[in-house]
């Protein structure tokens, strides 16, 4: 039996609630996150996601229903609440706009400062993280405004993987970036990922990245969970992925449009390798 | 041929770094792009195609080269202040952040802010307003708050903003990187549409290769230079090449170039999952004939 590491139970939230403009940002949501996976969120604008994200770390309080870590609720003692968000790092969107020291190190250095750690712990911890994401010792020495687009994005992820959280979420950490800066955020992820052990929740817009990335997938739609499950069972029902208002990967476009064609191919393919793989067969190699 | 709409000669700008070091980002780009085409720029980040798009409309001023609009050089000295309000209104910008572009209160005041700053008759500026919201299919949100919206929404806005200035040409700075995927389709249709039906020049920056397949040309700027020029499937079929400049091609390309190195014989264009899907088709049918 798989391990549980955070559970949201029967949770809601509302947004301007008791006013004409109450929206339903979530609605007696229930699911079960398992530990050590990655897991991703996708969603239409509106579909929940965003809020979701910033409940597992305590950033907003559910108005109703309990988020477990580990079986305990996060809000059992609220004011202990900071402890929380050492645990659950949270990655917001656009973070290299909160970058803010004089260097790179001072930056990364800032969460695990915060923590209390001693300077020889906060060094190997800033040497650590900046590894995992690929930023050189040179890249450290320097003011984070002096990187580009892409290193930044990777400086403020050290900043959150410095405080080695047992469960990473992360906002979006892909968006605006070209191909290679997208490989070099989603590898950096994975890699803290498998030799930490965390739990790992992305959200995005990219089935590409999901069906590359992601053990396990949620779909939120209006508000509530519409599908949770391993990441095959999801692009099998390509059909309802799109009804809910989301894209699926190209590749999977491709094959839908040859299954259309009277041609038998296998419909939950959702990578090129696979894809590869069914057609060279069907070409008799 | 008639003169090309924009003309870009040896163009080079650099900036100073914060030691006083020349940074360069554009090293003698050259290329022209006519009326009337869908032109997307590839590059990866640092590439220097937002900053190339930044000095079309003089947002950014170039150190040395020359960009002719229309035949007029805008990088000449004795460009007026008037002469580059003329040239803004010629060549609309769109940015990437919806929520840095919009600014009124209501979404036909905000179309109607760029008319307004134009002084003409009240009149006119209602019927432009009107044919912006239409030209964007946001007819039915005039009356909405822009704040409202959802990002793909705010963007249509954005670009009524622009349609209401009447430009020749719109240029798109990854204007569809922070929407969500039926807000980026919503509006890649609407470029299409201005561009297919109102003949406005189109030059979009983007990082989805997707979105590069359905445009007349393609073109990858690396190292400040143009390093490719051509159809989506010119550019789509040289895979080793793009990986080089750090880009990606299109998963069905992708698809089509691995089956064919298994030596499957495929012909035809293979940029869009259609053609995918027909090229495959055709192979299959093919082969069951032999």
């Amino acid at each position: 039996m798989d391990q549980i590491k955070i559970s949201l139970e029967h949770v809601s939230y509302t947004y301007s609630k008791g006013t004409p403009f109450e929206i339903k940002a979530l609605d007696d949501v229930s699911l079960n996150i398992r530990t050590g996976t990655v897991t991703g969120i996708i969603g239409h604008t509106g579909s929940g996601k965003s809020t979701m994200v910033q409940l597992f770390n305590g950033l907003t309080r559910p108005m109703e229903g309990r988020i477990l870590l580990d079986g305990v609720d996060i809000w059992e003692k609220p004011k202990e609440i900071g402890k929380i968000r050492f645990r659950v790092g949270l990655v917001m969107q656009y973070p290299e706009y909160q970058l803010f020291e004089e260097t790179v190190e001072a930056d990364i250095a800032y969460g695990p400062r915060n923590m209390g750690l001693d300077e020889d712990e906060i060094r190997s911890r800033v040497a650590e993280a900046a590894r995992f994401v690929g930023l050189s010792p040179e890249m450290l020495t320097k003011s984070p405004f002096d990187l580009s687009g892409g290193q930044k994005r990777r400086a403020a992820l050290a900043g959150i993987i410095a405080m080695r959280p047992e469960v990473l979420v992360l906002d979006e950490p892909a968006a605006g970036l070209d191909p290679m800066g997208r490989d070099a955020i989603l590898n950096g992820i994975c890699e803290y990922q498998k030799e930490s052990g965390a739990t790992v929740l992305i959200v995005s817009h990219s089935m590409e990245d999901m069906a590359r990335y992601c053990d396990d997938i949620i779909v939120m739609d209006h508000a509530k969970v519409r599908m949770h499950g391993p990441r095959d069972e999801i692009f099998a029902r390509s059909d309802e992925l799109i009804d809910a208002g989301l894209d699926i990967p190209e590749i999977t476009k491709l094959i839908w449009l040859l299954r259309s064609r009277g041609i038998d191919v296998d419909r939950s393919i959702y990578t090129v390798d696979r894809a590869e793989q069914e057609l060279a067969h069907l070409f008799g190699i | 041929m008639s003169q090309p709409f924009i003309q870009v000669k040896n163009l080079c700008y650099s900036y100073q770094d914060d030691d006083g070091r020349e940074v360069p980002v554009l090293r003698d780009l050259t290329l022209d792009i006519h009326r009337g085409e869908y032109v997307v720029i590839l590059g990866h980040n640092g590439s220097g195609k937002s900053t190339f798009a930044k000095l079309l409309n003089m947002i950014l001023e170039a150190n040395s080269g020359q960009i002719l609009i229309d035949g007029k050089d805008i990088t000449s000295p004795d460009m007026t202040d008037d002469d580059v309000f003329a040239l803004r209104r010629k060549i609309g910008m769109v940015f990437q952040n919806p929520d840095n572009q919009l600014v009124a209160t209501i979404v036909e005041e905000d179309i109607a802010f760029g008319p307004e700053n134009l002084g003409l008759p009240s009149e006119e500026i209602r019927r432009r307003v009107d044919d912006a919201l239409e030209a964007v299919g946001m007819t039915a949100y005039a009356g909405h708050e822009p704040h409202r919206l959802s990002g793909g929404q705010k963007q249509r806005i954005a670009i009524a903003g622009i349609i209401a200035m009447q430009p020749e040409c719109m240029i798109f700075d990854e204007s569809t990187a922070m929407l969500d995927p039926s807000g980026r389709r919503d509006v890649i249709k609407t470029i299409e549409t201005l561009n297919r039906e109102r003949d406005i020049t189109v030059i979009a920056i983007t990082h989805y290769m997707n979105e590069a397949a359905r445009a007349d040309r393609v073109i990858i700027i690396n190292d400040g230079k143009v390093a490719m020029d051509g159809t989506p499937n010119e550019i789509f079929s040289q895979g080793e090449r793009l990986a080089q400049y750090g880009l990606d091609v299109p998963q069905g390309t992708a698809l089509i170039h691995r089956l064919r190195e298994r030596g499957i014989s495929l012909d035809g264009d293979c940029t869009t999952p259609e053609q995918c899907a027909d090229t495959i088709c055709a192979a299959l049918a093919g082969k069951g004939e032999k």
